[in-house]
C-alpha cells in the first residue's frame, strides 16, 4: 500500500506545523505564570512531528527527526535538568536553588532574574526530553509492519531489519 | 452584558446536546467522526466562552470583574484544543483510510 496522502491535508499539514511550533515554545515561555510549561509545550512540540507523520507518510515524517537525533536529544534534557540543579551546588547554593546564579552577596532584583533564566532552563530540559519521548514513542508504535513495506517494494538485507529513513517513492511524491 | 454571555454559552451547549445523538448512534462512521469534529470545535467556543464567564460572573476569587487578563488563560487552552482536535481527527481518518484499504483484499462489508 502505497501512502497517498490528499493534497489538502499536506498543504494544511504544512502551513500548520511552524505554527504548531511557535505555540509549543509559547506554552513553554508562560509555564511560570499562567497554564502551560515544559511538559506541556514538548508535548505541542511532539504533536507537530506526529502531525507532519500523518499528512506524509511514516518514513518522511521519520526523516524530519532521525532516529539518532531523537535518542541523543531525550537524555539530553535531563543532563540539562540534573546540571543546573549541579551547577547550582557547586556555586554553594542548594540543589536546583536558581537564585545562586546571581552570585553571593547579589541584589533581590538580580536574584529574581537569577530565578526566572534558571527556571527557563530546567523547563526547556523537561520539553527537549518530553519532545523526544514522545517522537520516540509515536514512531515505534506506528512502525509500518513488514508486510506493508514488503508491498511497497522495500528490500529487507535481514529478516526483522526496518529500513531507516525516507524511502525513495515517499520522498518523489511529496 | 454577561446576560449575553450566558445566553450565547447555552445556546452552543444546545448545539451540542443536538450533535450529540449522531456522534453516538450515527450510520456511518463518517457521521460520527463529522460529529465528534462539530463537538471539539464547539468546545473551543465553549472554553472561550467560560474564560470570560468566569470572570464576568465573579466566580474567579480575587480578580476585579473587569480584569480579563485572566481570560486569556482559557484562550491559549482553547488554541491547544483546536490544535490537538485538528490532529486527531486526521490520526483517525488515516486509520480508517488503511484500514478499508486493507480490508479491500479480503471479504467485507461494512467499508464506511
Amino acid at each position: 500500500m502505497k501512502e497517498t496522502p490528499s493534497l489538502i491535508v499536506r498543504y494544511i499539514a504544512r502551513r500548520a506545523v511552524p505554527f504548531i511550533q511557535l505555540y509549543a515554545l509559547y506554552v513553554l515561555g508562560h509555564g511560570e505564570d499562567g497554564p502551560g510549561g515544559g511538559f506541556q509545550g514538548g508535548v505541542i512540540f511532539a504533536a507537530s512531528f506526529v502531525l507532519l507523520a500523518l499528512a506524509y507518510g511514516w518514513g518522511r515524517g521519520r526523516a524530519s527527526v532521525p532516529e539518532k537525533v531523537a535518542d541523543v536529544i531525550a537524555p539530553a534534557g535531563c543532563l540539562l535538568y540534573a546540571g543546573i540543579g549541579f551547577v547550582s551546588l557547586l556555586i554553594g547554593g542548594a540543589f536546583l536553588q536558581y537564585d545562586a546564579f546571581a552570585g553571593p552577596g547579589a541584589d533581590q532584583a538580580a536574584r529574581k532574574t537569577a530565578h526566572h533564566f534558571g527556571l527557563i532552563g530546567i523547563e526547556l530540559g523537561v520539553m527537549l526530553t518530553v519532545t523526544a519521548s514522545m517522537v520516540i514513542l509515536f514512531f515505534e508504535m506506528a512502525r509500518p509492519a513488514e508486510d506493508e513495506a514488503a508491498e511497497e517494494g522495500a528490500t529487507f538485507e535481514q529478516a526483522g531489519h526496518i529500513p531507516e529513513g525516507p524511502r525513495a517513492e515517499e520522498s518523489l511524491d511529496g | 452584558m454577561h446576560d449575553i454571555h450566558v445566553a450565547i454559552t447555552v445556546l452552543v451547549l444546545v448545539g451540542v446536546l443536538i450533535t450529540l445523538p449522531r456522534a453516538l448512534k450515527g450510520p456511518t462512521l463518517m457521521d460520527r467522526i463529522l460529529a465528534v469534529n462539530v463537538i471539539g470545535t464547539k468546545t473551543i467556543v465553549l472554553l472561550a466562552l467560560v474564560g470570560f464567564l468566569q470572570v464576568e460572573l465573579g466566580i474567579d476569587r480575587g480578580a476585579p470583574a473587569d480584569d480579563f487578563s485572566r481570560a486569556g488563560f482559557w484562550l491559549d487552552i482553547a488554541l491547544a484544543y483546536s490544535l490537538i482536535n485538528f490532529i486527531a481527527t486526521i490520526a483517525v481518518l488515516k486509520y480508517l483510510e488503511r484500514r478499508a484499504v486493507r480490508h479491500e483484499t479480503g471479504a467485507t462489508k461494512e467499508t464506511p
